[in-house]
């Protein structure tokens, strides 16, 4: 790794320091994607079920709870991406 | 405990006469769920029909409603009112022939003013928006009418006009549309009309008004104004109306409720012309008290018996059976469905594990503090059951976030200072702050073990349930099917175990490989067998029960990672707080008070105001994050193993008194 690393820092002239900063950078990167791509799809995924779900608990109210459980089900994907963020992070 | 409370199905029958007794001893006990008796035919009820009321239901129902009329014009609430049963029962009686018709005149006739000047009000809008087209033009309004032989026109036109016959025209252009005003002789109606139908004219009322058209609409705000001051002053003695009364008020709301409850009771039975037969459930510890109390009451000319239950066909009403301090989790429970009679009620369960979750995910003292602070405080404004109910459940949380926070060292995103967090830091900025970096990864299996765990007693209680409430072949086949994907997720769990070392688990990779896979040199030892094995008997078991619920095998993964968002959610509110932390202190205030200057209280001012927003926000987002997550967890990830629900409440006939006093 080290080895690697300071030749590669000779074949694009930067300092070791600068790439492994660079590394944490790409991490940092990848963990910034995971949790902002992931929130994306359960926005979008929560978006049909969120309004149906108010459409169904404006008509009997006994349905919020059913209508909570269907609109949570995608945070599911967040939260994985948050989970891989946070190993990205500090694993 | 873990079960609903059982009941009895009571059948009462009596002769008519000990009919309003035994109604006012129903009441006075508040146990007897009243099945209703509807007119069809069932088996053993030939020649009965619906009871009518007792006497006196029809004036009793009168004043209820003129009381709710009242209530509801100064918006009294029985909810707002402090529980305070003062007045007895004859002493309210004479109040309401004295005083309530008094007050009612009184409340009607301030009610029947303000609509009247709310109306009057409404009119003098109306005006003024019919007046304001005609504020360009420069005419007065009088001139607009009183002609023999011309016809004054006004309305919107998308373009400028020109009139083929001789007129009067006044054209404004505005911003959308362009403001005309015709007059024109009368006999020359037609080419008007047609010239004007081009220009796609939309005509409105020209007002029946005299004088400037400015002047008019000034004059008609006036008028508002003053209107307005009345209406704020019939609102006010209102409001001091529904101060003085309102203890009255709602006292006699209860009283005349239950008097009409109970006259109206024989609605809900059979009767025959001298008889009357009752049916209902009542809690079976308290059968033998309310058979004794109505044998009393009747001199025993009574006849009480438990009829057999028959839990296939009743639809037996559902009383939680809790012990005190899980019963505000009832209300939780109602908002996903009631348990229904036969299957195991989980209150008890949410009861423990909902704040254990709430605290991991938001486990800081200065959190928890001010969550303790706002379940309390709020007491004084959700006066209803179920808010104090949702409040207990808010104090029990704030309390494991307390808890919690303590273990892990944290008051409002710093650390506690001398206090190292016991097992696992979750403080994400080593350094200044927090000291020793978090302990992600340990933190995440520990997560992941509760969700193991809670599953497994989801599926569980599947097993339990299913063997209860089945009957037959299938019922073996839905313990099973339970069984094969608890097996499945046991075998996913040995598998992992036996090829991956993961911390906090056991680590089964130094056992001997039993076989190789040819090729890619992967040996396999005793737990991947094993592992394997419970993963297809479990399959098997599943689809013996239903073929396509297979393609659900993955939930079982995604449920138990699922239960990761535990740590997720508690370190993205960690990681807002400590943000807020460094802005306010590293960014502004500290900057602020190395060079001291008057800039410095400016930066001061703003790094508070940062720290107070970050807080509030993050406050706001860890009631949301931790108690929508945690409910979530045992909603989605929890119930859907085991829980149908479905159960009818049992709403027993009777009142809790808060007011009046038997």
């Amino acid at each position: 790794m080290a080895a690697e690393a300071v030749i590669a820092a000779v074949d694009v002239g930067m300092s070791v320091e600068q790439i492994a900063a660079s590394q944490v950078g790409m991490k940092a990167i990848g963990a910034g994607l995971a949790v902002g791509l992931t929130g994306i799809g359960t926005g979008v995924a929560e978006m049909g079920i969120g309004a149906a779900a108010v459409g169904a608990i404006a008509e009997n109210k006994d349905f919020f709870g059913l209508g909570l459980l269907f609109t949570v089900i995608p945070e599911t994907i967040v939260i994985f991406g948050l989970v891989v963020g946070l190993l990205l992070l500090f694993l | 405990m873990l079960k609903p409370k059982r009941m009895s199905r009571l059948l009462i029958a009596a002769s008519r006469d000990q009919m309003a007794p035994v109604i006012a001893e129903l009441y006075r006990h508040n146990l007897f769920h009243i099945e209703e008796y509807v007119d069809a035919g069932a088996e053993g009820y030939e020649g009965f029909k619906i009871g009518s009321p007792l006497s006196g239901a029809s004036e009793k129902s009168a004043d209820l409603i003129r009381i709710r009329a009242m209530t509801n014009a100064v918006a009294l609430s029985a909810d707002d009112v402090d529980a305070a049963p003062s007045c007895s029962r004859d002493e309210l009686q004479t109040r309401i022939e004295k005083e309530l018709p008094v007050l009612a005149r009184e409340v009607e006739e301030l009610t029947v003013r303000r609509s009247k000047l709310d109306t009057r009000v409404k009119e003098l809008e109306q005006k003024i928006v019919e007046i304001t087209p005609f504020l360009d033009v420069p005419a007065d309004l009088n001139l607009y009418h009183g002609y023999k032989r011309f016809t004054t026109i006004a309305g919107y036109v998308s373009r400028e006009v020109i009139i083929p016959v001789p007129c009067e025209m006044h054209f404004s252009k505005g911003k959308e549309k362009n403001f005309l005003v015709v007059v024109y002789p009368t006999e020359q109606r037609a080419d008007v009309e047609k010239a004007l139908a081009e220009a796609g004219f939309q005509s409105v009322p020209v007002p029946n008004e005299s004088g400037s058209p400015k002047g008019r609409i000034e004059f008609y705000q006036g008028e508002i104004a003053t209107l307005n001051r009345e209406i704020e002053e019939i609102s006010r003695t209102l409001d001091q109306v529904k101060a003085k009364h309102a203890s009255f008020l709602v006292a006699c709301e209860e009283l005349l409720k239950a008097e009409v409850d109970q006259t109206e009771a024989p609605l809900r039975f059979a009767t025959t012309k001298q008889t009357f037969v009752a049916e209902g459930w009542v809690p079976t510890d308290q059968v033998t008290a309310v058979t004794n109390s109505l044998v009393h009451v009747a001199e025993g000319k009574i006849f009480v018996t438990v009829l057999p239950t028959d839990l296939e066909h009743d639809s037996v009403p559902v009383e939680y059976n809790n012990p005190d301090f899980a019963k505000p989790t009832q209300v939780l429970m109602d908002v996903y469905s009631r348990p229904s009679y036969t299957e195991v009620d989980p209150t008890l369960m949410i009861a423990v594990v909902f704040p254990i979750f709430f605290g991991l995910i938001l486990g800081d003292v200065g959190y928890g503090l001010i969550l303790l602070i706002m379940s309390m405080a709020l007491r004084k404004y959700l006066k209803g059951e179920a808010g104090n109910q949702l409040l207990d459940v808010l104090r029990n949380a704030s309390l494991s976030s307390i808890f919690f926070g303590i273990i892990f060292s944290e008051f409002l995103g710093f650390a506690i200072p001398g206090w190292n967090p016991v097992l696992y830091s979750r403080h994400l900025m080593s350094g200044e702050h927090g000291g020793h970096g978090p302990n992600i990864p340990e933190l995440m299996v520990l997560s992941i073990w509760i969700g193991i765990a809670h599953i497994t007693l989801g599926r569980l209680l599947g097993m339990y349930n299913h063997a209860k409430q089945d009957h037959g072949h299938h019922r073996t086949l839905a313990v099973m099917a339970n069984f094969g994907w608890l097996a499945v997720m046991w075998g996913i769990i040995l598998a992992i175990w036996s090829v991956a070392a993961v911390p906090l688990m056991p680590d089964f990779t130094g056992l001997p490989a039993l076989a190789t896979v040819p090729g890619l040199g992967l040996g396999l030892n005793l737990t991947m067998f094993i592992g394997g094995a419970l993963i297809l008997v479990g399959i098997i078991f599943i689809a013996r029960e239903s073929v396509l619920e297979v393609i659900e095998l993955p939930t079982i993964v995604s449920h138990v990672l699922s239960y990761a968002r535990i740590v997720a959610v508690g370190l993205s509110s960690v990681a807002i707080a400590m943000v807020v932390n460094f802005m306010t202190f590293d960014m502004f205030i500290n900057p602020a008070l190395e060079n001291f200057s008057i800039i410095s209280i400016v930066l001061i001012l703003i790094g508070l105001g940062i720290f107070l927003f970050g807080h509030t926000l993050n406050i706001a987002l860890g009631i949301l994050g931790g108690g929508l997550h945690s409910i979530r967890l045992h909603y989605v990830e929890f119930f859907t193993k085991f829980y149908k629900g479905g159960g009818r409440k049992y709403n027993p006939f009777g009142m809790n008194r808060r007011f009046t006093e038997e």
